[in-house]
């Protein structure tokens, strides 16, 4: 069907499969589909591990303090009110033509998924487990390490599986603007040139990068972390 | 001899008084139960004994000392629910309580494997609490109450959720367990046949705001069921009088 429509409306509209996959071949060969996704990973990681880092951060906080949980919980619902093109532009502002801009955007719009949901596993610990530890005096470290923790895996999961999904999507909005390498670079690159199949293939090689981690990374890891279930 | 545990007028009030004033004594190695209508308290005094609710007035002495500031004092607690953790098998959730008492690694994994064999759980050591049965949870969490050596074991209603066959098993292994450990227990239970089955002696609360109403030694097996008899009438006495009182359950 989708060669058929193509047929329709032609190659700039929509390209043919074998165009696409002939394009696939090509940034396979030329070695553009490893630098270019090399580059989108390696901001995403930085950016995500980061928002990662601040989540767990803020997640020990909200444990910790119910005044803190209230500015959090505030807080979270502001980043997640708030648009990618309004970080991206704030990040061109703030950290010019650079990799900042998809590495910041990416940090602030996983953020608020990431933190949303260790907090929500945070405050959804067992109390009645809490006090089996309180009564046997476990330390607060003891209680956070041995009931804390495992009780908000689950959450943490769904949340990276979300967040990493999400930090694919916006990096590459946000390497439409002031970088030179990336998915999102060369995909607006494809347009300007009237490479429409180039657009196809980079669209396919992204859906690729999110089917492999989500079965490789994630599910794998579910699997490990509830083996007890 | 010195009693173990001294309850002097000890009472709580939410946002009504449940416990008026509750005192009675318990001698080093008692098996104590506690009995009393529904709603009259009894898991509230459990709680007060067991440091998680503080009492509105009274005093509490463990050893001569007063709770809840006592820290070299240790007391195991058998809840309701086996509050076992479902990520960690049931010699590491014995093991993980014996951290507080600052022994080794190998030591905790000796003792952990020691009291499950002797609350009957040898051979399931590495299984997690979501692969056993309701019975095998409640004697894991039992093993990890003994396992701290407590001076005190306290129990809440252990058995309630166990079927009537599995109760029988398991009170006859309390008895046993008690037996062998010399430990001073008390135990909370609304049913009269448990209490006349394992505990040395029965005191029976009031109706809401809970005073004691009677302390009955339980050292005569041939008149268990004429005390059955008694102790039936004295619990319906008192929730009648507790129908006749306002307020909600707790």
């Amino acid at each position: 069907m989708w060669a058929a429509l193509s047929m329709r409306y032609g190659a700039y509209v929509l390209p043919s499969p074998a165009a696409v996959l002939a394009g696939l071949r090509e940034i396979a060969a030329s070695g553009e589909l490893w630098t270019h996704t090399g580059a989108s990973l390696y901001r995403i990681a930085l950016g995500f591990g980061a928002s990662l880092a601040a989540a767990l951060l803020l997640g020990l906080a909200a444990f910790l303090s119910r005044a803190a949980r209230g500015v959090i919980h505030d807080l979270l619902a502001i980043l997640n009110a708030t648009s990618v093109f309004v970080w991206i532009v704030l990040a061109l502002i703030w950290f010019g033509l650079s990799d900042w801009a998809p590495i910041f955007t990416t940090f602030m719009i996983t953020l608020p998924v990431l933190a949303s949901n260790i907090v929500e596993g945070i405050e959804s610990v067992d109390r009645r487990l809490l006090e089996m530890g309180d009564v046997y005096r476990l330390s607060g470290w003891q209680q956070f390490a041995a009931i804390v923790v495992p009780s908000t895996v689950p959450h943490l999961v769904a949340g990276l599986k979300v967040g990493f999904g999400l930090a694919l999507k916006v990096s590459v909005v946000a390497e439409i603007f002031g970088v030179t390498s990336g998915i999102g670079y060369i995909i607006n690159v494809s347009r300007e040139v009237l490479a429409t199949r180039m657009v196809f293939a980079w669209a396919l090689v992204m859906i690729a990068i999110m089917l492999v981690t989500d079965r490789l990374v994630f599910d794998s890891l579910s699997r490990r972390l509830a083996r007890w279930r | 001899m010195a009693l173990k545990l001294e309850v002097s007028g000890v009472g709580k009030d939410f946002l009504i008084p449940v416990l008026d004033s509750v005192s009675f004594g318990v001698a080093p190695g008692e098996f104590l139960c506690l009995l009393g209508p529904n709603g009259c308290g009894k898991t509230t005094l459990l709680r007060i004994l067991g440091g998680m609710e503080l009492p509105t007035r009274g005093r509490i002495l463990l050893d001569g000392a007063p709770l809840p500031t006592q820290l070299h004092r240790r007391i195991g607690v058998v809840f309701q629910d086996d509050r076992l953790l479902p990520w960690r098998t049931l010699r590491e959730n014995v093991a993980l309580v014996l951290r507080p008492l600052g022994l080794g690694r190998a030591e905790r994994h000796a003792r952990a494997t020691e009291h499950l064999r002797l609350a009957g759980l040898q051979g399931f050591e590495d299984y997690y609490p979501g692969r056993v049965s309701g019975g095998m949870r409640q004697r894991a969490a039992i093993a990890r109450a003994l396992a701290i050596e407590p001076d005190l074991l306290l129990m809440d209603e252990p058995f309630g959720a166990l079927d009537a066959q599995n109760r029988r098993v398991m009170q006859a292994e309390i008895r046993r367990l008690w037996q062998a450990t010399g430990r001073t227990i008390v135990f909370v239970t609304h049913a009269i046949d448990e209490a006349v089955a394992i505990g040395t002696t029965l005191l029976i609360l009031s109706a809401r705001p809970a005073r004691v109403r009677e302390v009955i030694r339980n050292d005569e097996p041939l008149e268990r069921a004429a005390l059955i008899d008694k102790l039936d009438t004295m619990i319906m006495e008192e929730v009648d009088r507790q129908q006749g009182t306002p307020g909600g359950p707790r």
